[in-house]
């Protein structure tokens, strides 16, 4: 069953005339965990906002869920099913951990009247849940900029998944936390990922993440893509290891 | 170790009081100004206090699209002067030829509305656009509508303005104001605690962190602003009608945005209480700089501002520990941040 569920097409974007990312194809599947990795300034970043529409591509098309999304705002994406973390943190430091989860909350008003309802209990027996999934629930009335580097980023997961997404792009959701909460994310991943069927695009600058989690990889150098296939392929392919490691 | 763990019990008595306490004194405040005309006042004082209530409406409406929402609105005084002026055209002129003048009472509503009307015709181009420009179409907006009414001198008595019928009826004007002020006060406050209120403040904190998390950014600001400027339509509309005259230079006056900003600067911006705060302390001041300084007025009002950007940007409430409180620079940074 390979449906594909997120899809750029011939993606490209570029900032005052530096190509940040340069007719870059990608489609996650349905169930898969992809990874995407490159060098610092590959364009990695750049191709996530792209995906989710808070950088307007220069060309090229996006497909979410088989309808071409190219135009669409952030916040209709999100509603759609899309959830995404951000590689420079972006929670609410002056709320309280419950108060972001709340904010990143399950139903969503479309219309004039909903953005005038009350989030049901039902909604923050669901903050509760996931703030204890993710092992934060001790913490749910401490103001988030007073957890560490690892809990914030925990609690961004936290938020991605509030409104039970299809798909949740991650960031380099482990860059600056400890080796125990690496441990921690990733087993949570493999749940969701298994139990729930959700879908994974990573950024990763750990390899191993990587291969431990996803079945295939896409490398991105200077803005192009470079290789795809799984872990194992992506490891031994000469371009790669040029790139990383060559000159 | 940077994370204090309160006994429960304590965080909750904590927040019961920062939650309810407000409101509380807020209830006794208004009860006890519903009795005050019954004490021994005179007519001055009655219309002191409606100025007074006038301020605390008006800036609270300032401070939901500028304080909560961050969008600093430069010319919020486009809706106050709309709806003045709808006000004296709908009781003095005919303007439609089948339509009768209207009452107080019936221009009221339409005062209002229209007021938001402009709002969201306004808002639906300039609340995409990144914060400064906002404020500086909305700038631009109130000078341009300054003009248009004064060209419009059929309807509009241009420069030489309107006169509206002479009515003197103080008890009732500061009934009026007191019931809009307790309206839009207590309906902020409700907007603070809801979902609405938190996903405004969201926006303003962390705009495109609002908009990737499902929040539809243009849709709520949109909604702010429609809020504020109905009721300062309202006000606006009231003003007429208590002052019997109005002219473009009465009515839109830059000083009226001045007051509205610094009123919820000197409170607290993005917090309930802190307008009504501030308005206080700032018809206090007003008070007695006008009557020693009066050719000063506008001077020490500038240095107020000064002051206050230089030693409280947080403001009375901010400085006491309000979270929703942003002091004033960090808006004026996040103002140009967002895209
Ligand atoms: N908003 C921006 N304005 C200008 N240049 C940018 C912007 N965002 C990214 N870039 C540039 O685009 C390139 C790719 O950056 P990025 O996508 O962040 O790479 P990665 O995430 O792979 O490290 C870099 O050279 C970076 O400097
Ligand atoms: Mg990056």
């Amino acid at each position: 069953m390979k449906n594909p569920l997120l899809e750029g097409r011939q993606i490209s974007k570029s900032f005052q005339g530096l190509a940040a990312v340069k007719q870059v194809n990608l489609t996650v599947f349905t169930g898969e965990m992809m990874g995407l990795i490159g060098p610092n300034g590959s364009g990695k970043t750049t191709l996530f906002d792209c995906l989710c529409c808070l950088q307007p591509v220069d060309r090229g098309k996006i497909f979410f869920k088989g309808r071409n999304v190219t135009q669409a705002r952030p916040n209709q994406l999100a509603r759609m099913g899309l959830a995404r973390t951000f590689q420079r943190i972006r929670i609410y430091r002056q709320m309280t951990v419950l108060e972001n989860m709340l904010i990143s909350r399950q139903w969503r008003g479309e219309t004039l009247l909903d953005i005038f309802k009350s989030s049901h209990r039902q909604t923050k027996i669901r903050a509760k849940e996931l703030l204890e999934f993710l092992l934060l629930s001790h913490l749910d009335r401490e103001y988030a900029g007073n957890l560490s580097g690892g809990q914030q980023r925990l609690l961004e997961i936290g938020m991605a998944l509030m409104p039970d997404p299809e798909i949740i792009l991650l960031d380099e959701a482990t860059s600056g936390i400890n080796p125990t909460l690496i441990n921690t994310i990733k087993e949570r991943i493999l749940i969701l990922n298994q139990q729930q069927g959700k879908t994974f695009l990573i950024i990763e600058h750990n390899i191993n993440f990587i291969s431990d989690l996803c079945s295939r990889v896409c490398v991105l150098h200077q803005g192009e893509k470079l290789a795809e296939g799984t872990p194992d392929e992506i490891k031994t392919n000469k371009a790669v290891i040029e790139a990383y490691f060559g000159r | 170790m940077k994370l204090h763990k309160n006994s429960k019990k304590q965080t909750e008595k904590k927040s019961f009081l920062k939650k309810w306490g407000g409101l509380i004194l807020w209830i006794l405040l208004l009860g006890f100004l519903a009795l005050y005309p019954y004490t021994k006042v005179s007519g001055i004082q009655l219309f002191s206090a409606t100025q007074v209530f006038m301020l605390v409406t008006l800036a609270s409406n300032w401070n939901l699209i500028g304080g909560m929402t961050g969008y600093i609105d430069f010319g919020h005084t486009v809706f106050f002067g709309v709806g003045a002026y709808m006000m004296g055209i709908l009781v003095t002129q005919a303007p439609l030829a089948f339509a009768p003048r209207l009452s107080f009472w019936q221009a009221l509503p339409i005062a209002g509305l229209v007021a938001l009307l402009l709002a969201v015709s306004l808002g639906w181009v300039t609340l995409r656009l990144k914060g400064s420009y906002f404020s500086i179409a909305m700038l631009g907006t109130f000078a341009a509508t300054r003009e248009i009414v004064r060209i419009l001198r059929p309807l509009t008595g241009g420069g030489a303005g309107l006169d509206l019928p002479p009515v003197l009826n103080r008890l009732g004007e500061y009934y009026f104001m007191l019931a809009v002020m307790a309206i839009v006060v207590s309906s902020i406050w409700w907007i603070r605690r809801s979902d609405f209120g938190l996903s405004l403040l969201a926006i303003r904190e962390d705009e495109i962190g609002a908009e990737m998390r499902g929040i539809n950014t243009t849709l709520h600001k949109l909604v702010a602003l429609a809020i504020a400027a109905f009721f300062t339509g309202i006000t606006g509309a009231f003003w007429a009608w208590q002052n019997t005259y109005i002219d473009p230079d009465v009515v839109f006056l830059e000083s009226r945005t001045v007051e509205m900003v610094m009123t919820s600067m000197l409170g607290g911006l993005g917090t309930v209480w802190g307008p009504p705060l501030g308005a206080v302390v700032l018809y206090s001041i007003q008070n007695i700089v006008w009557s020693n300084l009066l050719n000063y007025h506008l001077l020490a009002l500038g240095i107020l501002l000064i002051f206050l950007v230089l030693f409280m940007p947080e403001g009375i409430l901010g400085k006491l520990g309000d979270r929703s409180s942003i002091s004033a620079i960090r808006l004026i940074q996040r103002w140009q941040k967002r895209r």
